[in-house]
């Protein structure tokens, strides 16, 4: 702190100078100090200015003002995050996967962001950090409970036994990674049985509206495919999941045939894949694909609202498909109005599935022990 | 170490597709099977806990059960791609290029 004479630091900068260059001894001196205290503290204030808008930047980022992504290069290796290939507002990089991931999470982003006004994963700003050329013949992505994660598929096979391209290659996917992020933020579903189906669905009606979002596509115009092109022309498949058509997105001598039911009807008992995550799931996309086709139009505007309100707000760790189809309806009647058209869809979109959201659907039958005694035979097959 | 037998499976993923495979020595190269065991006593892998998945909210990661069968004692281990560290990692990816081998055979 710099000391002042008590009248002359209220004194004009342009008398100052004249008393520095008119007055007697004393009076110039101090007149001095006091034209260099004054510099000394306007830079001070210059400084504090300069720190206060970097710190008013950095609260911002923090606080999530604007989208934040960083696109991260494993080199083939294991190590998480990798090394920067490209930063929020960088130009394209030469590397097609790098791009893939900084655009899509960016689309992501943008549908969170511009239809259900969230920011980000977390709703507060958080970085999107996404790592690309994850080990080698890494045929997955997933999300790691901070980051999304990206391997190439079979590219160190021989062109012709490769099954999988690079998982950056479908928007779906990357909007499905970011959305396990999302849930993991809101209702917490749990990665297992029932909620845990729910939570993967959740990804495959998210990522299916990002790709629909950017094409501009209403509900009639869209392929519902989740993964579509991640499959190499050896394969006899459209992609991975269809929302539209569960059961039939592939079937192929190698691969096998698409596991996934339509119906509780045919629900799967398994303790594999998490008690069937990824295979169950193929229930409620279908829900959700009946609905947004009744509904018509864009599905991210009704049907999405609809399903993002019930995963932000309603649906927790254990909720069943019972308990998300009731949800969605309830949901459907606060945002739309009790009996209104997009209550009806919702509801007609369940039972499609074989749930009644006023409960008393088909249920799949017994929990994890039942299931458990059926795969080992010891209770009766369905 | 002398290894008899590996049974190896993975499950789950994005795409859900099971590997699964028997490996016995044979089906390693001499350089596969130093790689192997060398691996295998680094990790100290008899005496690691069974269950290694730790972080219940990774998504659509693979699920690998890997149980060894040695002379004299046998062990089973399930990891997940977030839990597993870069040893654990190494054998991962050779037991599924070996297991995917021991499939397009079939």
């Amino acid at each position: 702190m710099h000391k002042h004479s008590p009248i002359l630091c209220i004194v004009p900068p342009h008398m100052l100078k004249e008393i520095a260059a008119n007055g007697s001894e004393i009076q110039k001196r101090m007149a001095v100090d006091t034209i260099n205290a004054s510099a000394i503290l306007r830079a001070e204030r210059l400084k504090m200015a300069e720190f206060g808008a970097v710190f008013k930047s950095a609260i911002a980022k923090a606080a999530g003002d604007g989208k934040e992504r960083i696109v991260y290069d494993a080199k083939n290796g294991s190590s998480l995050p990798g090394t920067i290939a490209r930063r929020e507002g960088d130009g394209p990089s030469a590397d097609v996967a790098i791009n893939e991931a900084y655009d899509g999470s960016g689309i992501t982003y943008d549908l969170f962001k511009d239809i259900y006004n969230r920011n980000s994963i977390d709703g507060n700003g958080m970085r999107l950090d996404s790592t690309v050329h994850y080990q080698k013949g890494y045929d997955n992505a997933f999300w790691d409970g901070q980051q999304m994660v990206y391997g190439d598929g079979d590219e160190n096979l021989p062109v012709s036994e490769r099954l999988f391209n690079r998982f950056t290659i479908a928007l779906d996917i990357i909007g499905h990674e970011l959305t396990h992020g999302v849930t993991q933020f809101e209702a917490k579903l749990v990665y297992s049985q029932q909620p845990g189906a729910l939570n993967e669905s959740m990804s495959d009606v998210f990522g299916s509206l990002v790709k629909q979002y950017q094409r501009k596509q209403t509900a009639d115009q869209a392929d519902w495919i989740i993964g579509e092109g991640l499959l190499t022309a050896n394969v006899n498949g459209i992609g991975i999941r269809t929302m539209k058509a569960p059961g039939t997105a592939y079937d192929d001598p190698v691969l096998g045939k698409d596991p996934q039911p339509a119906h509780m009807k045919d629900y799967v008992n398994t303790i594999g894949d998490n008690g069937g995550v990824h295979i169950n799931s193929g229930i409620p996309n279908h829900a959700f694909y009946l609905t947004a086709l009744e509904l018509g139009g864009f599905a991210w505007e009704k049907a999405g609202q609809v399903w993002y309100a019930t995963l932000r707000d309603k649906l927790t760790e254990k909720s069943n498909f019972q308990q998300c189809a009731s949800l969605t309806y309830q949901t459907a009647g606060e945002l739309f109005g009790t009996g209104s058209l997009e209550q009806q869809a919702v509801k007609n979109g369940w039972a499609g599935v074989g749930l009644n959201v006023e409960g008393g659907g088909t249920e799949p039958g017994g929990g994890c022990l039942e299931s458990l005694l059926r795969f080992v035979g010891a209770a009766p097959a369905r | 170490m002398d290894v008899e037998r590996i049974k190896f499976e993975r499950t789950g993923g994005f795409a859900n597709m099971r590997i699964a495979a028997d490996l016995e020595p044979d089906d390693f190269s001499e350089e596969q099977l130093s790689a192997l065991s060398d691996l295998l006593d680094k990790l100290d892998f008899a005496e690691l806990p069974e269950n290694m998945v730790s972080d219940p909210s990774a998504s659509d990661q693979f699920t690998y059960t890997i149980t060894v069968e040695a002379e004299e004692w046998m062990h089973t281990v399930v990891t997940g791609d977030a839990s597993a560290n870069e040893k654990m990692q190494e054998l991962l990816e050779l037991l599924n290029r070996l297991a995917r081998n021991q499939m397009r055979k079939r």
